[in-house]
């Protein structure tokens, strides 16, 4: 008699403290109040909203004649907007993206648990959710779905990716890595990335902006090792890339300092860029209580960044 | 030491090992993974920082470790020179520590301290192992002996007096040290008394017979002070005369000085200086014209003892010159030669120091070279010359007048002023001899004045006896020998003259006794200018009285604690050099210089008795495994210490690849 196929391949990935990542995922999903609700954003639309006071400057097609013929009030009628409400999710699976460090699991585990959890919220509020694997062992998308299904696939495409390949010198590989989104996220989709930011290709910054446009907003989640958002090393050693072959020999206390100027304008970059496209940049490290990176990236989303946020763009 | 502990102290090389590691591991930075690589800058090369240990303080402790491990292998059989006491039946111990602070005991143990370090540290080592109930006591033998330290039985007091000791130049008196030593513990409530000398023998008696003691058990237990040593040569002397300087060399025997310079120093530098040569006896060296200050000689290094290379230069020196007055003409002598008196002093061998004079000085200036005076019956003194007499008595001068016929017949005007005071008569009916019982100045001699029988003698006022001393008288009471003290001198007055016409006084033995105490009291009194260091400089008649130390002309001066006597007050000399004394506001300068006695570095030998190893002796063998083992254990907790405070610091970041 065969042997039946195993459902999952074995966890390359160091998943350290973050398995098992369905449950995980759950949990921290039920940890976070707020969802990505379709009343996030008002005004003209089709289905009715609910009513405001009148402000000079409204609409006078949307007075509410009714309110003003028995109140005597202006008020304004408001109406939801025809949106896409998708949720497009893509984690970073390249090689540099399976280091630990002294985090309690690599970044690409932590990664696909705020992967995960955002596409639970997500697919709570009944948003569809898509997901795009960057790298790994083949770059690998699954469209977006509100089915009931959804989560078990998206948690399935994420614990079964190894982290590898070496994007950083790949133009053009973050531009068709991205291709599904670009085809398939309409008008009002969000699109969220979970990467380190690091080893990516120089383009891939003004790459991943674009999908912000067409009315879609990009989001990005910098996730970095504790050891590369602190460099708590202190004796000298030859400091080795996974990705691009780099090696720098360097006195780890004399560069602290410069080095994380340099992480801070590398985010301060990024979260220029996705401003500028009605997005935001989150960051967090592996040892960030993923509840609360989780909730500081709806409210991003939600337009309400810094609120109960642990973790600030732009901080290191 | 046997192979096993040179096989155990080998261990210690493997603290090669953590340093021999460093190096290798040093030779290429370690690799650490890091994404985020591409954001540091390539840090200058900081071969210092790389090639430095890392963690210092646990590198020490480990190396540390390792001595410790390869000590406590070794400890049971390490040897060391340490010097304990052996107690009969458990018994308390009273020592007397006899010291030797001689010049001698500067010269180095071959490739080893100065012998007073040695002895001063088995004297430690010694103390050391006292326990409660044992007396300790400290003698110096570096002459004049001394007790440095009364029998006492605190121990700590008895290490603080040891460790206070410093080196001398003194010469040694052994058997003067020892005396006392033996007084000081024959009393001693012990059952065991010890005398425990500690000196290399050398007295400058070589041949002299062993040192033993009796009524004490005499212990020796350091024989390494007598081990042979380089020969020494040393300045015992250097006198100017004009711009001559004549300085004495001695050498120890096999010894020689020849081919050192000998260097006439000044204040601002060398003089002149000369090679010595075959004959080092008496080197004389001129000096130019402008060196007129003090001078110091120095003999360049080469022997065993440096501290007595040196000596201060002195003027010639009048210690003992004796100026006589007298009248050949009426105190001849029918088988000829000098005057009875100056034959006397040549007797007594102070032949060399007596100045015949032609007539009394009447300058002070002229009689200051001299320490005594002798005045045989002069027909009074002139104004001038009583001036000069009375103002030089004062000033420490010592006179001897001898009075007769002449002096009694002075003319008016020519008395002898405050130094006899009142009217000098002579009378020709003296009694028969002297009172023997009332003449203890003479000492045994003095019977000898039992049957004196002079034509005349001199009878003095009761104003001469006035505050004078009584010294001798005949039997009818009157005064023979009167003491009358001016100022820091004195006056010796004889009522009969010296010569055979009028009196048989200088063929008595009395006379040449009288001439010696009169020559001692000139010593004395005078105060000689030069001393061997050891001996005390005395000043008597001085009330106030300060003096200090000159190492060299170059050197700043020290004080010096005065010694008050009864007879007079002391300066005492430790070392070889200068002492600036002011005597009553004026300044006078002396020296001391290095005994002849403490070039010779024999020792003389020491009853067999002493050398008794059941008394005592080196511990071997000393276990120090205890210490070590406990040193090890507190090296242990301070790694883990060091560790656990490090911990957090040091811990590297485990760097996982997923």
């Amino acid at each position: 008699m065969a042997q039946a196929p195993r459902p999952f391949e074995p966890f390359d990935p160091d998943w350290g403290a973050f398995a098992p990542l369905r449950i995980r995922a759950k949990s921290i999903a039920e940890g976070v109040y707020a969802g990505m609700h379709r009343s996030v954003r008002r005004g003209a639309g089709v289905e009715f909203g609910g009513q405001r006071p009148y402000v000079a400057g409204d609409d006078l097609r949307f007075i509410d004649k009714r309110s003003l013929l028995r109140h005597e009030r202006l008020m304004i009628r408001e109406f939801e907007t025809e949106t896409d409400r998708a949720l497009w999710l893509v984690v970073d699976a390249t090689k540099s993206m399976s280091f630990r460090g002294r985090g309690p699991g690599s970044k690409y585990a932590y990664a696909s648990l705020l992967a995960a959890a955002t596409a639970r919220i997500a697919l709570g509020s009944g948003d569809p959710v898509g997901l795009v694997v960057i790298g790994g062992d083949g770059s690998r998308a699954l469209p977006a779905s509100a089915s009931r299904e959804a989560f078990e696939r998206i948690v399935w495409l994420l614990a079964s990716t190894k982290p590898d390949g070496d994007f950083s010198s790949r133009d053009g590989a973050i531009e068709s890595a991205l291709f599904p989104v670009h085809e398939r996220a309409r008008r009002g989709a969000t699109v969220v990335l979970f990467s380190d930011l690091v080893d990516l290709p120089p383009s891939a910054k003004q790459a991943f902006a674009s999908v912000g446009t067409r009315r879609r907003r990009a989001f990005a989640t910098m996730v970095l090792s504790p050891d590369e958002a602190t460099l708590p090393f202190r004796d000298h050693a030859r400091f080795a890339s996974l990705e691009g072959d780099i090696v720098i020999e360097a006195d780890p206390e004399q560069l602290r300092d410069g080095y994380r100027a340099r992480l801070d304008a590398l985010a301060e970059e990024w979260n220029g860029e996705l401003v500028r496209h009605g997005g935001a940049l989150v960051r967090a490290t592996t040892d960030d209580d993923p509840v609360a990176v989780v909730r500081s990236l709806t409210m991003a989303i939600a337009g309400r960044l810094g609120e109960n946020a642990p973790r600030r763009e732009g901080s290191s | 030491m046997t192979f096993a502990t040179w096989a155990a102290l080998a261990v210690g090389l493997l603290v090669a090992v953590p340093i021999a590691a460093h190096l290798l591991r040093r030779r290429r930075a370690g690799i650490v993974e890091l994404p985020t690589a591409r954001l540091l800058a390539t840090s200058p090369p900081n071969a210092r920082r790389r090639s430095a240990l890392e963690d210092r303080s646990l590198f020490s402790i480990r190396a540390l470790a390792i001595l410790g491990l390869a000590l406590l292998g070794a400890s049971p059989f390490v040897s060391c020179s340490h010097l304990t006491l052996a107690r009969k039946g458990g018994g308390s111990v009273a020592l007397v520590f006899v010291i030797d602070d001689s010049l001698s005991m500067r010269a180095p143990i071959k490739d080893g301290p100065p012998r007073f370090d040695r002895a001063k540290q088995a004297a430690l080592e010694l103390a050391g192992a006292a326990r409660d109930g044992d007396s300790i006591a400290i003698v110096l033998a570096g002459s004049e002996p001394r007790v440095a330290l009364a029998s006492t039985t605190d121990t700590d007091t008895a290490k603080a007096a040891l460790a206070a000791l410093e080196a001398g130049d003194r010469g040694t008196d052994l058997p003067g040290a020892l005396a006392i030593a033996r007084d000081l513990v024959k009393n001693a409530p012990q059952r065991d008394r010890r005398v425990v000398l500690l000196s290399d023998l050398a007295d400058g008696h070589s041949d002299a017979p062993p040192l033993s003691l009796d009524g004490a058990m005499l212990w020796y237990p350091a024989p390494e002070l007598t081990a042979a040593s380089d020969g020494d040569c040393a300045i015992v002397l250097a006198q100017r005369t004009g711009q001559r300087v004549t300085v004495r060399i001695v050498c120890s025997p096999g010894a020689t000085a020849q081919g050192r310079t000998l260097d006439i120093e000044t204040e601002k530098g060398s003089a002149a200086k000369t090679v010595v040569g075959e004959d080092s006896e008496a080197v004389v060296i001129d000096v130019p014209e402008g060196a007129d200050g003090d001078l110091d000689a120095r003999l360049s290094e080469g022997d065993a003892i440096s501290s007595d290379d040196y000596a201060p230069v002195t003027e010639e020196s009048h210690d003992l010159s004796i100026a006589v007055v007298s009248d050949t003409s009426l105190t001849h002598v029918e088988t000829g030669g000098p005057p009875p008196v100056e034959q006397a002093l040549a007797a007594l061998d102070l032949g060399r120091w007596v100045h015949a004079l032609p007539s009394v000085p009447d300058h002070e200036e002229e009689l200051s070279k001299h320490a005594g005076l002798i005045l045989d019956d002069p027909p009074g003194l002139t104004p001038e010359e009583r001036r000069a007499v009375a103002s030089w008595v004062e000033g420490g001068g010592t006179l001897l007048l001898a009075l007769g016929k002449r002096a009694a017949e002075a003319p008016l005007g020519a008395g002898f002023g405050s130094l006899v005071p009142g009217v000098v008569r002579f009378r020709t009916e003296p009694p028969s001899g002297a009172d023997v019982t009332k003449c203890g100045f003479f000492g045994q001699s003095a019977e000898s004045l039992a049957e004196l029988a002079p034509k005349g003698r001199v009878t003095l006022d009761h104003d001469a006896m006035d505050g004078a001393e009584l010294l001798c008288s005949f039997s009818d009471g009157e005064p023979l020998l009167v003491r009358r003290v001016i100022g820091r001198g004195a006056v010796l007055i004889v009522t009969l003259p010296f010569d055979l016409e009028t009196s048989d006084l200088v063929l008595r033995p009395a006379f040449l006794s009288l001439l010696d105490r009169f020559a001692e009291g000139a010593r004395m009194r005078g105060g000689p200018r030069v001393v061997e260091v050891g001996q005390p400089l005395v000043v008597p008649g001085a009330t106030k009285l300060d003096a200090k130390f000159l190492s060299a002309l170059d050197k700043d001066p020290e004080d010096v604690t005065i010694e008050r006597h009864p007879d007079a007050l002391r300066v005492p000399t430790q070392r070889i050099g200068r002492y600036v004394l002011s005597i009553d506001g004026a300044s006078d300068v002396r020296a001391a210089l290095a005994p002849p006695t403490e070039i010779d570095l024999r020792p003389r030998g020491i009853a067999p008795t002493a050398l008794d190893t059941s008394l005592g002796g080196k511990a071997d063998q000393l276990d120090a495994a205890p210490y070590v083992a406990l040193g090890l254990l507190g090296l242990l907790v301070a790694e883990l210490a060091l560790r656990l405070w490090l911990g957090r610091k040091d811990e590297k970041p485990a760097v996982t690849r997923g």
